[in-house]
């Protein structure tokens, strides 16, 4: 369902908070939708279920999903909670990548274009659906 | 939870373990990993409660395990050479296990022989080494253990069998809660399944974390600069220094962020910050304790 690479160095919980959260983000996964049971993705994944309970936990303190106790972990509804720090951090890489983008020549106008279509993409503006 | 309290043993004169102190939660997996001849085996015999310690407490649940044949229901060893009676089938080790452990499954035990596809009525003794392996864990595994202790497991098996059982092992830990102990060289297998790891040199437990723990807090950093800052290297936390060519290679202990914003400040011209992988971790730990690799000229 998900696919990690063991040879990678970045650790495995890692891997897979940021595989959920890209399903989450490009709503392959609904809000309120099920998440795998922690049983069903160790034994699928052969991960050791200690490390996905790590990924689900870290998930829930972001705000992406949130738990029932007996029931399992759901796909959250996202605009709602997502932690001061999460945004804090993709604000620091757009930085980063704009940055970038400025010294390998690429002009203001190129990005402005490439902002409007990426939110064109993910529907306009999703916070007042 | 399997605890251990200054734990010490001696083989006649020679000290095997030094008080070593370890708490391993329930339904962890434990990789224990050391130099050679660090005591690993000795500590997991005594887990096992096949030897007695010295000195220091030792105990699963609450309870000693030496010479605790209830306990030891539960708690299963598979050593790196498993034994077999001469002359026994597969078949009759099984009967022979489904008297003495009370939990047996022999449910489990026929599901398992489809999966491993190995022939009951054949002598163990007959199987090659990897099969045998196979064999010791098809018998522990119906047993239902609550503490499984491995000593290097997976030696001699295929990568597809090495597979199955690592799954086998894992749904156990998921659905029944198992606490697993692995002892290994190969650090790479290590690192994928164990969510604890202890490494033992010369008999004392020089350290014990949780692995992603460990690999967050040291990092490995490939920079190059126009002018080297020598304050830069000052503020650092560095374990270990290298440079070639141009590039520094470095190893620093400490957290991410921090790190990350000091090297960002010199405006270094190539930049990579990337997590150790166990095994360099396991290098640059056991080079602490003046366990170097050292290019040897012959």
């Amino acid at each position: 369902m998900f696919d990690l690479d063991l040879r990678s160095r970045q650790p495995i919980y890692e891997q897979l908070v940021e595989k959920i959260k890209e399903l989450i983000v490009n709503d392959v996964m609904k809000t309120d939708e099920k998440l795998p049971s922690v049983r069903t993705l160790a034994q699928e994944m052969t991960i050791n279920p200690n490390t996905i309970q790590k990924a689900y936990r870290e998930l829930e303190m972001q705000g992406y999903i949130y738990s029932l106790k007996g029931k399992g972990s759901f796909v959250d509804s996202l605009t709602k909670n997502i932690s001061a720090e999460e945004i804090e951090k993709i604000r620091n890489e757009l930085q980063k990548r704009l940055t970038e983008a400025f010294f390998i020549g690429i002009s203001k106008e190129e990005i402005y274009t490439l902002v409007e279509h990426t939110y064109l993409d993910v529907g306009g503006d999703r916070k007042n659906d | 939870m399997i605890k251990l309290t200054d734990v010490s043993k001696k083989y006649e004169k020679e000290m095997v373990l030094k008080k070593v102190s370890l708490e391993i939660k329930k339904g962890s997996i434990f990789g224990l990993l050391g130099s050679n001849g660090a005591g690993k085996t000795t500590l997991l015999k005594t887990m096992a409660g096949i030897y007695k310690q010295e000195s220091g407490d030792l105990t699963i649940d609450k309870q000693t395990v030496f010479e605790n044949p209830t306990l030891k229901q539960n708690v299963l060893f598979i050593p790196d050479l498993p034994f077999f009676f001469s002359q026994y089938t597969v078949k009759q080790m099984a009967e022979f296990y489904a008297d003495m452990y009370k939990d047996w499954n022999q449910e489990r035990f026929d599901n398992l022989q489809k999966v491993l596809d190995l022939e009951v009525n054949k002598k163990v003794a007959r199987f090659s080494k990897g099969m045998q392996r196979q064999v010791a864990f098809w018998l522990t595994l119906c047993t239902m253990p609550e503490v499984l202790i491995l000593d290097e497991p997976f030696d001699g098996l295929d990568a597809v069998i090495r597979q199955k059982i690592i799954n086998l092992i894992i749904q156990d830990v998921a659905d029944r809660n198992m606490t697993v102990i692995i002892s290994s060289h190969n650090l790479r297998e290590i690192e994928d399944i164990c969510d604890h790891i202890g490494i033992l040199h010369k008999g004392s437990l020089i350290l014990e974390k949780d692995i992603d723990d460990l690999k967050s807090d040291v990092h490995k950093v490939q920079i190059a600069f126009k002018d080297v800052p020598t304050s830069l290297f000052e503020s650092l936390d560095i374990v270990h220094q290298e440079k070639r060519g141009s590039v520094h290679l470095l190893i620093i202990r400490g957290n991410k962020e921090e790190i990350d914003q000091l090297i960002k400040q010199t405006n270094p011209i190539v930049y990579d910050l990337l997590p150790l992988t166990l095994e360099e971790i396991f290098v640059y730990e056991m080079g602490g304790v003046g366990y170097a690799i050292e290019n040897i000229l012959v």
